[in-house]
């Protein structure tokens, strides 16, 4: 079918706006991190890349980075174990009060991040816990295994039960068949789920707030910093912040490619050496 | 000498909660022999197969292997191995890692493992370096030949099948018929099918078992099948086909109920033999009905109207309207079709001895 003329002038339309909302901030967060300037303002005089040396120096910072970096690793490995069972309850297996698990488990997303926070630290002191990164893990839980293990329930949905079937049919135990089946054919499911709760872990800001108690995390210290003391150090880790993102999803998306890529080559070796 | 039974079924009943899905069903399946099981959507033929597997527990009733009961044994501990409808090919692996995948199993050396898949590839007439494929690269009736190859190196007692070939093109499916009941006879293996398609069953099977509503109408060879069938259900299953409501006379003959058939020739001594009164079904198959010439007669006649003629590729069919206004089928051979036009008065006849009776529903 050929696109309609009314077709192409909105498709344009929409290309124009996202580049206008979405990507366009964030070259003027570029241009604003280049800034000599102690203050943010436009045109911009002095370009200097001296924040991002004061940045990469900055203790502050690589402790930023670090409680960031381990509340969202620890996330996505959780995220992505409980994802996989989860989603074999959720799609797979017909048990008697799935259609219930199925509406609970999708709760959590759909409530406000604010309301959950507060909730949650609520929940921390009546417990007696002290709010840290570690509370912040079980939070950022709450809200990101759902989104994980829907992810993978919509790549369970689509594989063939039979295969299981036949995999048994062919002697195979429980563990073999997860271990050969299932686990292989939920594998891009399952590295998905991974990708999007290490980015919604990385930049999560509300539900940080509320549950991290003296920790910090990137997305907290930028709004701090906003609110009082701006420096051009803030657009400056929100450029870097933005760079770590592209790079841990263009690993994702690379990584699986290459994988298949050295099992194509070693396959070639193993058939020329015969 | 006593030939045992591989399987044997004892009055296997399966339900599920309030539902009956098989009412009793006994029945032996003899070792090195082709049986399909056939039945429209919804008679039990799926849930039977799923027990033999081993993929459900019956709820009563005995399965024997040869001298084991095996009705409780879980699927990976039978020998015997199901090519699925979906054929369930492993999309992640190679044609050679499918059909190695039961001996990867059973754990079964490398080098050895891929010997016997290149045997198999050869015996299914696979090209060698179909090997090293990706299952999305085959098609259709190659992942049928690689699904047949991976059941066949788990070296089943029994083989099973579930429709394999239903999802296929007409052509497709009737070579693979052909080569499937070859395969039999090269393997010497007992095959289990399942098949909506009598037509599927006929021609690769040693003996046939309709089922009807979860129970076993009639298990027999294709032959008594097609010319015997114990019920108009079966008949009626089997393709096109003639049936008259008749009733036995005081003497010793028979009499249609509906359509006027004037009888000549049935009588006690050529085997019908129905008390005066006794009801039943006459059935005869359209290629045995004749169109008479007015100096011809036969053991049973029906005068009507010629209604419309179908080609059938190699056979041409034809539609009679009797007196009563119930319709006949005729098929001939393109060779003895019917020369006269739409609308004539016809005498349609056939012998006795291609008629059958049937006294079940």
């Amino acid at each position: 079918m050929e696109t309609s003329r009314t077709t192409r002038i909105v498709l344009y339309a929409y290309g124009i706006l996202a580049i206008l909302f979405l990507y366009l901030p964030l070259v003027s967060i570029g241009f604003a991190s280049v800034s000599k300037a102690r203050y943010l303002t436009f045109p911009i005089r002095d370009y200097s890349t001296r924040w991002y040396g004061k940045a990469l120096e900055s203790s502050t910072v690589g402790d930023l980075l670090v409680t960031s970096l381990t509340i969202a690793g620890i996330v996505t490995v959780i995220s992505m174990v409980v994802g996989f069972f989860g989603a074999l309850a959720f799609a797979r297996y017909h048990w008697r009060y799935r259609s219930l698990f199925q509406k609970f488990i999708l709760l959590p997303i759909f409530f406000p991040q604010t309301v959950l926070g507060l909730a949650l630290l609520m929940w921390f002191n009546a417990l007696g816990v002290i709010p840290s990164w570690k509370t912040a893990i079980v939070a950022h839980l709450v809200w990101i295994s759902p989104i994980a293990t829907l992810v993978i329930a919509i790549r369970a949905y689509s594989f063939d039960p039979a295969l299981e079937e036949a995999a048994r049919d062919m002697g195979a135990s429980t563990k073999t068949i997860l271990q050969e089946v299932t686990l292989p054919l939920l594998m891009p499911g399952v590295i998905s789920a991974g990708l999007f709760a290490f980015l919604l872990s990385w930049g999560n800001f509300p539900l940080s707030l509320f549950t991290t108690g003296a920790d910090s995390t990137l997305p907290e210290w930028l709004y701090a910093k906003m609110v009082s003391g701006y420096s051009p150090l803030v657009p400056t880790l929100g450029i870097l912040s933005v760079i770590a993102s592209v790079i841990i999803l263009l690993a994702a998306l690379l990584v699986p490619r290459l994988v298949t890529y050295l099992r194509f080559l070693k396959e070639q070796e193993l058939e020329f050496s015969e | 000498m006593d030939m045992k039974p591989v399987l044997r079924l004892k009055n296997i009943v399966k339900r599920f909660g309030e539902f009956v899905a098989l009412h009793g069903i006994d029945l032996d399946i003899e070792d090195g022999e082709f049986l399909t099981i056939v039945g429209p959507s919804g008679s039990g033929k799926t849930t039977l197969i799923r027990l033999l597997v081993g993929m459900d527990n019956p709820t009563e009733g005995e399965i024997w292997l040869r001298d084991k009961r095996i009705d409780t044994v879980p699927a990976n501990a039978r020998p015997t191995c199901m090519v699925f409808q979906s054929l369930a090919l492993f999309p992640h692996r190679s044609v050679g890692e499918n059909i190695e995948f039961p001996l990867k199993i059973r754990g079964v050396s490398k080098t050895k493992r891929k010997q016997r898949a290149l045997e198999l590839l050869e015996l299914l007439r696979l090209p060698e370096h179909y090997y090293s494929k990706r299952i999305n690269q085959c098609s259709g009736g190659e992942r049928q030949r690689v699904a047949l190859a991976r059941a066949l190196a788990f070296d089943p007692e029994i083989l099973f099948f579930d429709e394999p070939l239903s999802a296929l093109d007409y052509r497709l499916r009737k070579t693979l018929e052909k080569e499937l009941k070859d395969l039999h006879e090269r393997t010497g293996k007992t095959f289990v099918y399942i098949t909506h398609s009598l037509e599927e069953a006929m021609v690769m099977s040693d003996r046939i078992a309709i089922m009807r509503s979860g129970r076993l109408e009639q298990v027999t060879d294709a032959e008594g099948i097609y010319a015997r069938p114990v019920s108009r259900f079966v008949a009626e299953f089997m393709g096109e086909v003639n049936l008259f409501d008749i009733e036995g006379t005081a003497q010793g003959s028979v009499r249609s109920k509906g359509v006027e058939v004037h009888v000549n020739g049935a009588n006690g001594d050529n085997g019908v033999d129905l008390a005066p009164g006794e009801t039943a079904t006459l059935m005869v198959r359209p290629e045995f009905v004749r169109f008479l010439k007015s100096t011809e007669t036969n053991d049973f006649v029906v005068k009507g109207l010629l209604r419309a003629e179908y080609a059938l590729g190699s056979r041409m069919q034809y539609l009679v309207e009797a007196a009563d206004g119930s319709h006949l089928t005729v098929e001939k051979l393109r060779e003895d079709r019917y020369t006269g036009a739409i609308g004539d008065e016809v005498v349609l006849g056939w012998d006795i001895d291609h008629t059958h009776f049937i006294r079940g529903d």
